[in-house]
């Protein structure tokens, strides 16, 4: 019997992909604040009704929301775009060290070579000097293949106790047809 | 009002349960004085990140009330905070606003448009589904009652005076090992 709603053979869902790894890695509470390739992601964590979804106005609220939700014993992630970790330096260092507090962020990775813009590239140039400035542990997801980094940097996270940052590229988030 | 006069009022107010967060600077200061038996988390630095910790307890720990101590120049911040709880509608977030109109920890150098500024307006605009100000003792303890026995995200703006509070000398915990206080605590493993 055919199903309607059933995906095509051989397409990757990355968005649905990258949902089940953070419920598998115990994350149920996700603040986000959209980027154009995040579009798919934050409606599949909208969609989701095992996950508590937070839109926020500011990156940083995303990262106060995921520190208290940990001294409540939960788990979160903030989603957004690499503009938003740097607006939330502050409080992204504020937590990692002064509080050590862990939680995991996934970001669009915007203004590398996967992107068309003039105005993201400075983002490409200064997001990871900036977060390595900051001690931050981060780690590009390539493409869907990378998507075990959402566990693992989960798991880095709580034993660093401190954010972990992952860069999500284009192929990751908005997927490829598997030949 | 005095801030030590409203925390006390506070303190009458709340049960054992209610988990406390308290912006950082001289609320704070005010709240530990009391020497309340609630789990306090102080939430220091960075600043402006007050209600929106307080959010993601709230939502974490729905089975507890939630009270944030804010001040004025933290909620100033971000304002943008205040459209995520209305959205989020955590029905066990209280907030309550001592509002003086000065940096107190700074040196009590005056926050923007400090004259006029009205957080309770604000909070109603921004969709919180009930939001008041107090500027009597009288009127303090009257709608802190109020505010602690409804149901939903709520704002309470306690018009305190100005009084200084300059900078206290480091305690013997920093922040991270009373972080872990706290959640020994909240785990009864304290």
């Amino acid at each position: 019997m055919s199903n309607p709603q059933a995906e095509k053979p051989g397409k990757l869902n990355p968005a649905r992909l990258i949902v089940s790894a953070l419920k598998r890695a115990g994350i149920d509470i996700v603040a986000s604040l959209p980027d154009k390739w995040l579009t798919e992601l934050i409606e599949e964590i909208t969609g989701d009704p095992a996950i508590t979804h937070v839109r926020v106005t500011r990156e940083d609220d995303g990262v106060g929301l995921c520190a208290g939700a940990y001294l409540g014993r939960r788990r979160a992630a903030l989603v957004c775009q690499n503009a938003g970790l740097l607006l939330s330096a502050n409080a992204l260092a504020g937590y990692a060290l002064h509080h050590q507090i862990p939680f995991l962020v996934l970001s669009a990775y915007r203004g590398n070579h996967d992107d068309a813009y003039y105005y993201q590239m400075y983002k490409g140039r200064v997001t990871r000097p900036v977060l390595q400035a900051l001690g931050l542990p981060h780690h590009v997801v390539a493409s869907p293949g990378d998507f075990y980094l959402i566990e693992e940097g989960a798991q880095q996270a709580y034993l660093t106790r401190m954010p972990v940052v992952l860069l999500l590229t284009r192929r990751a988030l908005l997927g490829d047809v598997i030949a | 009002m005095k801030r030590s006069v409203c925390a006390g009022l506070i303190k009458e107010r709340i049960g054992p349960d209610n988990l406390i967060v308290c912006g950082l600077g001289s609320t704070s200061r005010a709240w530990r004085e009391q020497g309340a038996p609630n789990l306090t988390y102080y939430a220091s630095d960075p600043m402006g990140m007050g209600p929106s910790l307080s959010l993601g307890l709230a939502i974490a720990q729905p089975e507890r009330q939630v009270v944030l101590l804010e001040g004025d120049g933290d909620l100033a911040m971000n304002l943008g905070v205040l459209l995520t709880i209305a959205e989020a509608r955590p029905p066990n977030l209280k907030i309550v606003v001592f509002q003086n109109g000065r940096y107190e920890t700074g040196g009590g150098q005056p926050l923007p448009a400090a004259d006029r500024l009205d957080f309770a307006t604000i909070a109603r605009g921004a969709g919180l589904p009930w939001a008041a100000e107090a500027r009597s003792v009288e009127q303090a303890g009257e709608i802190l009652s109020q505010l602690f026995s409804r149901p939903g995200p709520s704002l309470l703006v306690l018009r305190v005076e100005p009084e200084p509070s300059p900078y206290p000398a480091a305690g013997p915990w920093s922040q991270v090992e009373e972080r872990a206080i706290y959640m020994r605590r909240r785990a009864g493993k304290l």
